[in-house]
């Protein structure tokens, strides 16, 4: 029995076959590269962990920030040390020149004026009397150092304005110190707030000690650190009643309060 | 007793001074000070001052009294008279005592005597001294007392003062008492002294508990009711005439009153049920109480008279313990159990706006402080199986809630009552193994026992 082949018309397809194994290797190759850069070649055990070395961390107390080059000093902006205005330096006059007189001249020079002939008498400067005169109020030796030094009446040397409550005082001064520092809450401002300007408040205390008229001369900028220091004042019923011997009828007090946190 | 007030000659200000320390104050005052110098209109006494400068407690010396007479009998009232004003200084809570072993040599008894460089140097480094001079003639003794500001030699005088009364121990502790209290009175921003308070408590020492009442500092004890039954939750009024406690009676626990202008019981109405802990009104009207008249204890309010009942709490559970806001009298805190275990609660003395103040633990016994900013009380924070179970004082802000612990030592302590000046609290323990009155500061420093033999509690300061 002849066999025969019924497909013996075989199609040509090894040179497509060809071509389509070179193009599955091409597209394979194209997509391993492409893993490999675009992924920066992590390697098969890209996040299991354990597979790098550890990285060197340590911790640096302070960081090396560049310094402030400018050093500013709190220091009085004048020449003169203590005093509040720098006093004018004496203007130093050149010497004039004496004229060598010619040789064998025969004829003197004439004759010059003396230095003190030269000048006018200064006119005497006229100073108003209530003025510290220019120049001449000395060290900054300010009232404030009474307070520790004790000294009554020494110290700042105007006089005629206001009286010496606070020297001649000095415990009642403590007192209303001591009470508006207990009375203040710090609490009561806002704890966002870690450093604020100085509020300051004024107020009277009358003969019986009672605080009136109490005012916030100068805001620090925070509206609960304003608050609580008006509340710590609103809270002090009294300071007890002004010294017996003192003859006026109320005292006025700045109070400040600075806050930190 | 007479009290004559040494007055210093009166002179005219000439000087326009303020005590600033910050550096920059000094230079702003320094700027103030000479424009005021200059513009010489304005003769108002300015204080300038402010936080941040070192509050710190006054350095006091308190050298002993000379005395001006030579009788023996002197010696022991000069005795009791150093020691009384040396306490009470000690006891205010705003002094730094300097030590006696500081002082210069020399007795200090008149003005003349005071060397100021030697006291307000080291080691003394005073910068107030008490001193002056006790003697006795015909039995009578009279005091002479000065405050003086060492810092402030020009005029160190804050305060002169003589006493005379009879020579007897008690007029000499009256004496000490009083002349103790004006130097606190100056120095302590107008607060009156408690030298001369007195604390109501219970005591069984008679074998029954009776109300009794002492001074302040302990001394003095003496018994106020002779009831022969049992006594307890004492409350003065607040001008000190009347005190109101409950008391068991054949019938129940009664609200009972005693008068100290009558020295005698006065008619209370009687309630039915168990009627407890009446506090008074700071302005002396009224009187809360818990009753378990309706069956559950609730708080009702009454006039001193005994007229105008009314309940303010409604709510199940008990409610117990009222006391006023002493400040403003238009509150109330007190304990309830609705929740379960007590805790201190506070609303209106109508009843109405109730806010829970503690919410853990077991809470008992508020007072309330007389400035009306805190409350002290009872507190287990933490209370059940396995819980330390002490019980301590604490005090909490009523705004903020903000609480601080007083006392730390591990035994009960309960009951606490506030000082009219705001600075002590009593109350009672029973740290040293029996139950005592104790009194310390109101951050909980210089705790000392007041009472002593049998059992002390409920003790209850006296308003002034």
């Amino acid at each position: 029995m002849p066999t025969g082949e019924i497909f013996f018309e075989h199609e040509r397809w090894g040179h497509n076959l060809a071509w389509s194994a070179a193009l599955h290797v091409g597209v394979t190759v194209v997509i391993i590269a492409y893993a490999w850069f675009a992924t920066g070649g992590h390697g098969s055990n890209w996040g299991a962990g354990g597979g790098g070395s550890a990285m060197g961390v340590s911790l640096v107390s302070n960081v090396p920030l560049p310094a402030n080059p400018v050093q500013t000093q709190s220091v009085l902006a004048t020449e003169s040390k203590g005093l509040s205005k720098s006093q004018p330096k004496p203007a130093v006059e050149e010497p004039t020149a004496i004229p060598i007189p010619e040789k064998n001249a025969k004829r003197k020079p004439a004759k010059q004026p003396t230095e003190t002939q030269r000048q006018p008498k200064p006119e005497p400067q006229q100073q108003a009397s209530n003025v510290v005169p220019f120049g001449e109020g000395g060290p900054a030796a300010g009232p404030y150092a009474l307070f520790s030094v004790g000294a009554a009446k020494g110290g700042f040397g105007f006089t005629g304005a206001g009286g010496d409550f606070g020297s001649r005082f000095a415990w009642y001064v403590r007192v209303v110190n001591q009470k508006v520092s207990e009375n203040w809450l710090k609490y009561e401002v806002d704890p966002r707030i870690q450093n604020a300007n100085r509020v300051y408040l004024t107020f009277d205390i009358d003969r019986s000690g009672h605080p009136s008229h109490i005012q916030i001369e100068q805001s620090s900028g925070v509206p609960s650190l304003d608050t609580s220091a008006l509340r710590a004042l609103q809270r002090i019923d009294t300071f007890g009643p002004l010294p017996p011997d003192y003859p006026g009828s109320k005292v006025s007090v700045e109070f400040w309060f600075d806050y930190k946190r | 007793m007479h009290s004559i007030s040494l007055r210093k000659p009166f002179y005219r200000n000439t000087i326009h001074l303020i005590p600033v320390i910050s550096r920059f104050g000094r230079l702003l005052s320094l700027l103030i000070a000479i424009i005021f110098g200059v513009i010489n209109v304005n003769a108002q006494d300015w204080i300038k001052t402010g936080t941040g400068l070192g509050v710190e407690k006054i350095r006091i010396a308190v050298p002993d009294f000379k005395a001006s007479s030579q009788d023996p009998k002197d010696v022991e009232l000069l005795k009791t008279f150093n020691d009384t004003l040396w306490n009470d200084l000690d006891n205010a809570g705003i002094f730094d005592m300097a030590s006696k072993s500081f002082y210069p040599l020399g007795q200090v008894g008149a003005p003349a005597d005071v060397k100021f460089e030697a006291w307000s140097a080291a080691p003394a480094n005073a910068a107030m001294l008490v001193f002056g001079n006790l003697g006795a003639a015909n039995g009578n003794i009279t005091v002479q007392g000065w405050l003086y500001d060492l810092k402030n030699t020009a005029s160190p005088q804050v305060l002169g003062k003589q006493y005379t009364d009879t020579a007897t121990t008690q007029s000499v502790r009256t004496i000490a008492h009083k002349f103790a209290d004006e130097i606190i009175f100056r120095l302590g921003g107008g607060i009156n002294g408690i030298a001369e308070t007195q604390i109501y408590y219970v005591s069984s020492r008679s074998g029954h508990k009776e109300i009794w009442a002492m001074d302040y500092d302990g001394a003095n004890q003496h018994p106020i009711t002779t009831l022969g039954s049992i006594s307890l939750s004492p409350h003065i009024s607040p001008d000190g005439s009347r005190l109101a406690f409950s008391s068991f009676t054949g019938s129940g626990w009664e609200i009972r009153m005693f008068s100290f202008d009558l020295n005698r019981l006065v008619s209370f109405p009687r309630f039915a049920g168990t009627n407890l802990s009446p506090a008074w009104s700071p302005e002396g009207g009224k009187l809360a109480f818990s009753s378990s008249r309706s069956g559950d204890p609730e708080i009702y309010v009454i006039d001193q008279s005994g007229g105008n009942l009314h309940r303010i709490t409604t709510s199940k559970g008990p409610d117990v313990s009222p006391v006023w806001n002493r400040k403003t009298g238009s509150q109330i805190a007190w304990v309830s159990g609705r929740t379960g275990l007590p805790q201190i609660y506070i609303m209106g003395s109508d009843g109405t706006n109730v806010q829970q103040i503690t919410d853990t633990g077991y809470a008992v016994s508020p007072s309330w402080s007389p400035n009306g900013q805190f409350l002290a009380f009872s507190w287990m924070r933490h209370y059940g199986p396995g819980a330390p179970g002490s019980e301590d004082i604490y005090i909490m802000d009523i705004v903020s809630k903000q609480w601080v612990q007083l006392t730390h030592d591990g035994g009960r302590n309960d009951f606490p009552s506030w000082s009219p000046d705001g600075r002590h609290i009593v109350f009672q323990s029973n740290r040293s193994g029996s139950l005592q009155i104790w009194s310390m500061l109101a951050d909980g420093t210089n705790q000392k026992q007041l009472t002593t033999s049998s059992s002390n509690s409920e003790p209850d300061w006296s308003w002034k």
